[in-house]
């Protein structure tokens, strides 16, 4: 009998024990963490899409850099909670999780836009948060397949202008947000109904190069980072980007909206939030460590693998920078009609 | 280089010692988080990755990424034969490809053919990880390719397909089954929608946001429904029946089951291409397939070797075929490969179109040391099984707590929530109910799982088509999809109205 359960207990024990080496083989260097015990555990940071898009990027790249230079003694693990652009996971982070000093979440506009636009308003904004530091520049990117026979952003608004229902616009996130707002926002500067356009929400910028690659889309409007790999294996061709300059890299021949003769341009940045009631010692610990990582060499190559450009704001300034960045948005829905009344 | 030479290199790269450390302890872990409910293969891999990046830190970078892939992937197919432990034996699925084993399995361990059953599960696994492995290394391109055609249509007609297949599971009548069905995709409904973001049925209440969770109705509606079942009705007979007679299964068994494993390892590789689809699909079609084609399908959902057989090997296949657009598109199609995507980019291996020029050595070493690890999976499973087969015997007030007890833990290590607990009991309270008035539950959780899915892929088909529903029917696949949706739910119905006994519908 007894010998059973031993077997049977040795099989759940191995998991455990294996669950506890990720925590125990750190312990001893707690003592050097500036601010107290923080942090006692692994802190996880949670990107609010699936794998592979813009978030989940920069998240694997924040916890990979941490553990890289050993800037954190605790693992940073990244969890990947999609669903609703960024809304479902937002209103778990505002509310289930606000007392949480040990879940961290990527965020970019979509933060302001799903708390501005009318359909499929999210309740909650960044002031239901505590903004830990901005980390990266990045821009969208108008992306055709490479055999399709738009050659040029001006071919395609001529097309999408002659017959909205012929073109299908798909994106890795839902409508209104952020994939979406970077699609109409030349459709909207070329004079067409930005609400004729055929828009179809995948979970992910991954689905949505799939969906591409299959036919299943026309174009798509994603991130410029997360495009290069698929340019540079010839599957894709980027017809316009939406940086106010042109971009360096892989993508340099690539002309802007304004080199298309569009007078727009759109700014995805990307940051990190801790949850609203942050406990001060691990709010400390954050801003602290944030700004040592991000003047680490690792970090700055681990930047250029992914063309993304620097643009560090620590807590406060990255404050002040949403307060402006929310106006900026509420203007821009406005002009599509889109905002919330 | 030929496909041959590069998987030669491969295992050139597999069989490096360390490798093989790092495959045999990821099969190892895979297997105890498999039959653990609550670590799931994703909590599994993610917890590990840290570990591994520590015990890879001494490499140089492509061998690390290598060693680490080659440890996480043994997790994930491990995880794949572990799994349908905890279903066959305590009627508790720790994962859904797994649900759907349950329904023989549980069945043939009460009849004290667990031994045969967990054998087979693993043999069936084996067989069908080969299988999936041969057609990574032989069709990944061109199935890759037709994974992309795959479009909102045909995903939305495959998936009905799944649906209406549903009222083929267990249950003597079809609109029980669908009743269920149809509760299933009501409780699918709740939370945030993932299309436009409204929420919907939350009432505000924040635990509802992200939906309710399938592991804690699964867990509630099967493992804790049977608990209560046997409490209820002091189910005392059972001390008799659960003697073990033999723990490998007999000749008769490996011939019943031979053609099962083998369609099961090709459906489940098929579908699990498909992004999106993945093991759960694949294990259920499996389970359906085999009772259609039998010659006694009545014998199903009482402990038929073929309903244990052929969804044991179609979700080890489908994890298989998951790593094909994994690897050649950069397009995780689960929770499990996005993770192990996300741990090959840490290492700065991008999974997409050009892996296998840019990094042959991780791509191939992977798919070898696949091969081996299935081995050693089958050489460390065998024995297992006449260890976890004695659970059975354990006496019911022993039995019970335990059950109870991993049944919360599990469901609170996923969800971190009181608010799942008192799901957890009342979904058992309502499990017992169900099965006891011959409801069954597995097509409420496999509603559960497929309904968002449906619905997405349903509202972006209708996008692209500008409204047009005609988009299902002019698609060629979809529309065979949906003919075979059709015919399983009405040729039963015309046949008895015609008067005819059908046998979805006997007695026994």
């Amino acid at each position: 009998m007894f010998k059973k359960w031993s077997m049977f207990a040795a099989a759940g024990a191995l998991t455990l024990g294996l669950a506890a080496c990720s925590s125990s083989s750190t312990d001893e260097n707690n003592e050097n963490v500036s601010g107290g015990s923080y942090p006692e555990r692994a802190v996880t940071v949670v990107a609010p899409s699936g794998a592979g898009g813009g978030w989940d990027l920069t998240a694997r790249s924040i916890s990979k850099i941490m553990s890289d230079t050993e800037l954190m003694e605790q693992p940073l693990t990244v969890e990947n909670k999609p669903g609703g652009g960024g809304a479902v996971f937002m209103a778990e982070f505002a509310t289930k999780e606000a007392d949480n000093d040990y879940m961290l979440m990527v965020k970019s506009p979509p933060i302001l836009i799903n708390n501005h636009k009318a359909e499929g308003n999210s309740p909650y904004g960044y002031k239901d948060t505590k903004p830990l530091a901005q980390l990266t520049r990045d821009y969208g990117a108008i992306v055709v397949k490479a055999d399709s026979e738009f050659d040029s952003l001006t071919s395609l608004l001529d097309a999408i202008k002659a017959d909205p229902s012929n073109i299908t616009l798909a994106g890795g996130s839902a409508p209104g947000s952020m994939d979406h707002l970077v699609g109409i926002l030349p459709v909207f500067e070329y004079g067409i109904d930005p609400k004729s356009v055929k828009y179809v929400s995948y979970d992910g910028g991954g689905e949505a190069i799939a969906s591409l690659l299959g036919g299943n889309a026309d174009v798509i409007a994603t991130d410029a980072s997360t495009i290069t790999e698929y340019v540079k294996s010839g599957d894709v061709r980027v017809l316009a980007v939406s940086s106010p300059e042109k971009l360096e890299g892989e993508l340099s021949d690539v002309p802007t909206f304004k080199e298309a003769g569009l007078d727009t341009d759109f700014t995805i940045w990307r940051g990190i939030f801790g949850p609203k009631n942050m406990s001060d010692a691990a709010f400390e610990y954050w801003n602290t460590k944030l700004s040592e990582m991000v003047e680490t060499e690792e970090w700055k190559a681990e930047l250029e693998k992914n063309g993304w450009a620097s643009e560090y704001r620590n807590a406060d300034d990255f404050t002040t920078y949403l307060e402006e960045q929310e106006k900026v948005i509420i203007e821009l829905l406005t002009a599509l009609d889109m905002q919330k009344q | 280089m030929s496909t041959v030479q590069f998987l030669m290199d491969g295992f050139a790269t597999a069989f490096q010692w360390h490798n093989l450390l790092f495959a045999f302890a990821g099969v190892v872990i895979g297997t105890a988080v498999g039959v653990l409910p609550g670590i799931g293969p994703m909590s599994g891999v993610a917890l590990l990755i840290p570990v591994t990046a520590t015990l890879t830190s001494g490499l140089p970078a492509e061998a690390a990424a290598a060693s680490s892939i080659i440890l996480l992937a043994g997790v994930y197919y491990g995880a794949m034969y572990g799994g349908s432990t905890t279903s066959i034996l305590l009627n508790t699925p720790g994962e859904s490809s797994s649900v759907v084993t349950t329904l023989d399995g549980y069945q043939m361990a009460k009849q004290g053919r667990a031994g045969a059953a967990l054998s087979i599960a693993a043999i069936g696994s084996f067989i069908a990880g080969i299988v999936a492995l041969i057609g990574l290394v032989l069709l990944a391109q061109p199935l890759s390719n037709i994974a992309l055609e795959f479009g909102p249509a045909e995903y939305f007609s495959l998936m009905l397909l799944g649906l209406a297949a549903v009222s083929g599971l267990a249950g003597n009548s079809m609109t029980k089954a669908l009743i269920m069905t149809i509760a299933g995709l009501l409780l699918a409904t709740i939370g945030i929608d993932a299309v436009s973001g409204i929420a919907r049925f939350t009432y505000d209440i924040p635990v509802l946001f992200s939906g309710i969770e399938f592991l804690t109705i699964a867990v509630g509606l099967f493992a804790l429904g049977e608990v209560f079942k046997t409490i209820l009705e002091k189910d005392e007979e059972d001390e008799n029946i659960a003697k073990i007679n033999r723990i490998f299964p007999t000749k008769q068994d490996l011939k019943d089951s031979t053609p099962p494993i083998i369609r099961g390892s090709l459906l489940g590789f098929f579908i699990g291409v498909l992004p999106g689809a993945g093991a759960t699909l694949a294990s259920f079609f499996s389970y359906i397939t085999e009772k259609k084609v039998s010659k006694n399908p009545e014998k199903f959902g009482k402990g038929a070797i073929e309903g244990v057989a052929a969804p044991e090997s179609a979700n080890n296949a489908a994890s298989g075929g998951a790593m094909i657009p994994l690897l050649t598109l950069g397009i995780p199609g689960s929770g499990t490969t996005a993770i192990l995507m996300g741990a090959l980019i840490m290492y700065n291996v991008q999974p997409g179109p050009l892996l296998f020029e840019e990094n042959p050595d991780v791509a191939w070493g992977l798919i070898a040391s696949m091969f081996i690890g299935n081995l050693m999976l089958l050489v460390l499973n065998m024995p297992l099984v006449r260890v976890f087969a004695k659970i059975i015997q354990t006496p019911k007030k022993y039995l019970l707590p335990i059950i109870v007890a991993i049944s919360v833990f599990g469901v609170y290590a996923v969800q971190f929530a009181t608010f799942d607990l008192y799901l957890l009991i009342g979904c058992g309270l309502l499990g017992y109910l169900l099965s006891k008035n011959d409801y069954p539950v597995a097509p409420l959780v496999l509603a559960l799982v497929l309904g968002p899915m449906i619905e997405n892929n349903m509202r972006r088909a209708l996008t692209i088509s500008n409204g047009e529903f005609s988009i299902f029917l002019t698609s060629p696949l979809s529309l065979v999809f949906l003919i075979a949706a059709a015919a399983w739910l009405l040729v039963p119905l015309l046949l008895k109205l015609k008067g005819r006994q059908v046998i979805i519908n006997e007695e026994d």
